[in-house]
């Protein structure tokens, strides 16, 4: 685990139930656009997580051994924004390796599991595949 | 929309816009897909209801329990005569489900807004990130009724009797290929296929790009004439864990006025897994 997602862990640890998902509209209010320079292969519909209910698209970067993550995921999808966007700031300049080890308890050690339901945080495992095999693809 | 069985439960996002303020006399209740998406902005003076934190019980792996029913609609300030409007992300999915529950428990007036979210923004209308408050009422539900939910001894049976069952999960899934697909996530079941005699017929052929349901001639064309479907006849929907499935029920029951239909909750979640239950995996039959 990278101590930025230690650090984001505790932050949610630290509150309780109904101020994590308060926390989690924050972070999907300030998901970061995609660069400019993905956008046509995004409208081409390259990049696409095919396992998750909402149209996340996935651009992941590495440059000398450090990850960086480009997504793009429409505004009427906040709960995958958000968790999204705790990877992207987990993970950024982590190793392509420790991608590959993002926990798999991830919403679990986040506090949000319950909230989410079983079925919602197996969209997101799906999610989180199709990011590590990307990062993997990028590192090759 | 005067060509439906039961156009009375179908209401335009013009019916809503001039029944936003009728707190007294109509509940609007958006259900999505996203837990979070209701936090984001919704219509004015409606209600949340989610489908894991409102509806189900999971320490029982089933719905929740009719007093817990009455608790809901208390907080809410619904009454027994109360007009509930349900709407949603995803083509109305959700809503559709939880207008399924409230069936279940009796509620009289439940409405479903044609198009969901999706047509009420694409159309520019005002959405508010206010959460209204409602004066609570004491509201008396009725025990789940039966006869509009399939439980996996009734599906057996049926499948027995050769009975009309509809698949409406996608094709892959009803195939049986899905869980061979690389990295696709866990689906919550051991085996993929579909149940013995159920034809497939996805959820969202039911719908238009823009949300709202199609029109009577189109669906009769899918679910009458493609796949032979009569109305008369007990017909079980069911999916993967009974939400598209109640999409496909709505349509069948109110839309195409089908007698007796059910949805099988339980759907390949369960059905997938029970021992005993025998499976079919490919094409459907041409007969």
């Amino acid at each position: 685990m990278t101590d930025r997602l230690r650090e984001i862990i505790d932050e949610f640890q630290g509150v309780p139930d109904e101020f994590r998902l308060e926390m989690l509209l924050e972070r999907a209010r300030q998901f970061p656009p995609l660069p400019e320079r993905y956008q046509a292969l995004r409208e081409k519909g390259l990049g696409r997580v095919h396992e998750c209910m909402a149209e996340v698209y996935f651009f992941p970067e590495v440059q000398d051994g450090a990850v960086r993550i480009h997504a793009d995921i429409p505004g009427d999808a906040p709960t995958q924004r958000a968790l999204v966007g705790i990877l992207m700031d987990a993970y950024d300049g982590a190793s392509p390796e420790a991608v590959a080890q993002i926990p798999h308890d991830l919403l679990n050690r986040l506090g949000v599991a319950k909230m989410l339901g079983m079925q919602r945080q197996r969209g997101f495992s799906g999610v989180v595949a199709q990011l590590q095999r990307g990062v993997a693809e990028a590192a090759r | 929309m005067p060509d439906y069985a039961h156009p009375d439960v179908l209401v335009s996002t013009d019916w809503v816009s001039h029944h936003l303020a009728d707190k007294a006399n109509v509940r609007l209740i958006e259900s999505n897909e996203d837990l979070l998406l209701y936090a984001t902005g919704h219509l004015h003076n409606a209600a949340h209801v989610d489908w894991t934190r409102d509806l189900q019980d999971p320490d029982v792996r089933d719905y929740i329990s009719a007093r817990q029913f009455e608790a809901l609609c208390s907080r809410l300030g619904i009454r027994e005569d109360t007009t509930v409007v349900f709407y949603g992300d995803k083509s109305n999915w959700w809503a559709c489900y939880a207008f399924w529950t409230f069936k279940m428990f009796g509620h009289r007036d439940c409405r479903v807004m044609d198009g969901g979210r999706t047509k009420w923004v694409a159309e520019g209308r005002v959405l508010t990130t206010d959460v209204p408050e409602f004066e609570s009422t004491n509201y008396g539900a009725a025990e789940p009724d039966p006869s509009i939910r399939a439980f996996r001894d009734d599906v057996m049976q049926h499948m027995r009797d050769g009975g009309q069952m509809i698949d409406v999960r996608s094709p892959q899934e009803y195939i049986g290929e899905v869980t061979h697909m690389p990295g696709y996530p866990n689906e919550g079941a051991l085996r993929g296929g579909h149940i013995p005699g159920a034809g497939n017929v996805p959820w969202s052929r039911a719908a238009n790009e823009d949300g709202t349901f199609k029109d009577r001639d189109a669906l009769a064309a899918i679910y009458l004439e493609e796949q032979g479907l009569n109305p008369s006849d007990e017909t079980v929907a069911y999916c993967r864990i009974g939400e598209r499935s109640s999409h496909t029920w709505f349509v069948l029951k109110y839309l195409l006025g089908f007698k007796d239909v059910k949805n099988y909750d339980g759907s390949w979640t369960e059905w997938g897994n029970l021992v005993g239950a025998p499976i079919e995996k490919g094409e459907p039959d041409e007969d």
